[in-house]
């Protein structure tokens, strides 16, 4: 374990959801520290809030309780827009249904992470740059032929490909990726976690990785398991 | 503005067709408001303006049946702003052509065109203005009027000339409005009245009187000279028991000319212009009497040039003020009305007319918003995938919300270019249209004969075009801002796991 302080932390989150008069409580404070370089699989069965913990890191939602540091500082309670800025800065999210926006080709997927951080003119002056680091981010992950190929013309493993290079783009400290082979068979499922761990690597990325899959867990630095959310082992 | 808003929101416009609907419903409401305001407000204008010219600037009315001319003219000609004044007499009466089954079968001859007739009955009825010839002049341009009248009958066929009587040099017989002698003589001839043999022996005798060219549907064989009686019926006296009694007179007149004010419907169609003297005398006042020679039941007025609305109309509270007390004791108050004022019943209509099309237009352009409304609505339902997506990989709440504002403004923006456009040509060649459809399709867009004119009047105010098209674009965003505010503030985890 790394002595540097957390890339990412999570102290004694909490998060209810209301059904009707009901409360249910999904995490029940959980603690977390991911840091820089550090690969960490997060299993457990369905329900048992994977998915939940990691919309709460990834600030797209918000604790019921507990928080959520990014390098130490604390920022589940940023206003929503800044949470967005920091989302995009430090956050590169790898979704098991790649959430690829459809009207658009790869390589626009991939841009259209550089396009939230500029202005329309100042991304204008920064185009040719931008277009060059998307497309070798594709080329990297073997889509250099496929730029522009709208998403229903690709493959699921291609279409992963391209939600990594999009979660990468931005240069994120921390990727979160929820069960990004579960909807590939396991061939493919191998080749874009080979590809995702050895982006990680040579980025130094810490990697939070949901996964039902004792093997590709078996992978990773660390293994964190969850039952009826809380952190078990 | 982060970059992606417009990009994303140029993707969606493109992509998505029913953007199309939304951007022909701009495009048609824009082009409707454009071609029908045009065309309302050219027509509306052309109306002002002919009723302008029908009516004097001022008009002093509600005078009690005994009001004599002279004393109001020094009275309201005494006031700084007033040039000059016309006396008036309204009465009624019957017009009956004379020895007319000797005409008849002239009056087969001379049919040109039946298009006036298909909905006149004309009884002979006519509201009588008796006008001073020599004053009337100074208050409404009725030189104009006589060069209408034969111009409005030369669209149907008709060759009539403008009447000469006003430009007799003899003020004696201007002032009652006599045709030429010859011309006089010639047409007693055609009548087989009595006459002189040479006509250098004839004088002209009967007075003149002028009618409004859409009578030509009951005179279409009316000569120039042509005698016409003139029957009107009054009540000057009472008898023993102090009851009133009915007094009929009738006397010929000639048949002077065709007038037209351009107001068609108000004036032309009912009235005919005769001799303030004349009628006077066929009412039994005795010209002798000089009490009752000069009687009038109106005043025309001609104000000074160049005065504002209030000027002129403070000008009508002090002219009414100044002539009240001579009206005697009991008088009912009189009233000074403007040209507007004079005409209020048409002018309301019109007005009206245009109003309430005006609302019909909002309307259309209010249904327009909604296509938007319906369509950003709809977008936002489908993308809510694409708002969760948007919302992982860093988009702001205004953002996202920007994506779907900008692409209402941008189908607003092409669909009120394309409607401008589109309103800009039609307004331009809307005559060219017009002909092209009756011609070839037997259609017609606008029926001039309807409101006597040659052109279909349009004008499109520059302002008015960058009215609409802004109100088009303002009232897309803003029915925009329902399904943008929706989308700004979705749930990102909900929207990514949703199916």
């Amino acid at each position: 374990m790394s002595t540097s302080p957390p890339v990412l932390a999570a102290e004694g989150v909490e998060k209810h959801f209301r059904l009707g008069r009901r409360d249910i409580p999904v995490l029940r404070g959980v603690d977390l520290q991911i840091h820089a370089g550090e690969k960490v699989a997060l299993l457990g069965a369905s329900g048992a809030g994977k998915s939940t913990l990691l919309h709460l890191l990834g600030l797209l939602d918000k604790p019921s309780g507990g928080r959520v540091l990014y390098d130490g500082a604390p920022v589940h309670d940023l206003p929503v827009a800044e949470r967005a800025r920091l989302r995009h800065q430090q956050v590169g999210f790898v979704f098991q249904f790649y959430h690829l926006i459809p009207e658009l080709t790869a390589l626009q997927n991939v841009l259209l992470a550089r396009m939230m951080a500029t202005s329309v003119l100042g991304y204008w002056g920064q185009r040719k740059q931008a277009r060059a680091a998307a497309k070798a981010l594709l080329e990297q992950v073997g889509l250099g032929d496929r730029l522009h190929h709208r998403p229903a013309e690709l493959s699921g493993g291609e279409r992963q490909r391209v939600a990594i290079a999009r979660a990468l783009l931005a240069e994120p400290k921390v990727v979160l990726a929820d069960e990004p082979t579960g909807n590939l068979d396991s061939t493919t499922a191998k080749g874009v976690v080979d590809l995702m761990f050895s982006i990680q690597q040579e980025r130094g990325l810490a990697f939070l990785l949901v996964t039902h899959d004792e093997g590709l867990a078996g992978r990773c630095d660390r293994v964190v398991r969850m039952r009826d959310g809380v952190v078990v082992a | 503005m982060q970059a992606f808003s417009p990009f994303l929101a140029l993707r969606y416009l493109l992509i998505r067709r029913i953007n199309l609907l939304s951007m022909f419903g701009v495009a048609f409401a824009v082009w409707a408001m454009l071609v029908v305001d045009g065309v309302f407000t050219g027509f509306v204008s052309d109306i002002k303006a002919n009723v302008r010219d029908s009516a004097p600037a001022l008009l002093l009315t509600g005078l009690p049946h005994d009001t004599g001319y002279e004393q109001l003219r020094e009275t309201l000609e005494r006031d700084q702003d007033v040039v000059t004044t016309a006396p008036r007499l309204r009465h009624h009466g019957l017009l009956q052509a004379t020895m007319r089954s000797a005409l008849g079968a002239r009056g087969q001859r001379l049919q040109v065109s039946s298009e006036l007739e298909f909905d006149h009955s004309d009884n002979g009825f006519a509201l009588l203005l008796g006008i001073d010839p020599l004053r009337e002049p100074d208050v409404v341009p009725l030189a104009g009027w006589l060069r209408r009248g034969p111009a409005e009958l030369r669209r149907y066929g008709y060759q009539p000339e403008p009447s000469p009587v006003l430009d007799d040099p003899d003020p004696t017989r201007r002032a009652l409005l006599q045709v030429p002698d010859e011309v006089e003589w010639r047409a007693r001839r055609r009548a087989g009245l009595p006459t002189e043999r040479e006509l250098a022996d004839f004088r002209a005798v009967w007075p003149g009187v002028l009618l409004g060219w859409p009578r030509i549907r009951s005179f279409r064989w009316l000569q120039e000279g042509d005698p016409l009686d003139l029957l009107v019926a009054a009540f000057p006296t009472t008898d023993a028991a102090g009851d009133a009694v009915l007094r009929t007179d009738s006397r010929p007149f000639a048949f002077a000319g065709w007038f037209g004010s351009g107001n068609r419907r108000m004036f032309d169609e009912t009235t005919v212009l005769v001799p303030i003297e004349t009628l006077r005398t066929l009412l039994g006042h005795d010209i002798h009497d000089l009490e009752s020679i000069d009687l009038v039941t109106d005043v025309a007025i001609r104000p000074r040039d160049g005065l504002s609305d209030a000027a002129i109309a403070a000008l009508q509270t002090r002219l009414a003020a100044a002539v009240q007390p001579l009206l005697g004791d009991g008088a009912l108050p009189c009233v000074v009305y403007d040209w507007q004022q004079q005409n209020s019943v048409f002018l309301s209509a019109v007005e009206l007319e245009q109003s309430m099309m005006e609302i019909v237009l909002f309307v259309v352009m209010l249904v327009s918003a909604f296509v938007i409304y319906a369509t950003m609505h709809m977008m936002v339902v489908q993308k809510v995938k694409d708002i969760g997506i948007l919302a992982a990989v860093g988009a702001s709440p205004g953002g996202i919300g920007r994506v779907f504002l900008l692409c209402a403004l941008a189908v607003a923006m092409i669909g009120a270019a394309l409607g401008t456009a589109a309103g800009w040509l039609c307004t331009t060649y809307l005559n060219e249209i017009d002909d092209f459809m009756r011609e070839h399709l037997g259609a017609e867009l606008f029926p001039r004969n309807l409101f006597d004119l040659d052109r279909i009047p349009c004008h499109l105010a520059p302002s008015w075009i960058v009215t609409v098209a802004v109100a088009a674009c303002g009232l897309a965003l803003l029915v925009a801002l329902v399904p943008a505010r929706r989308a700004a503030r979705m749930n990102p985890v909900l929207a990514l796991s949703y199916e």
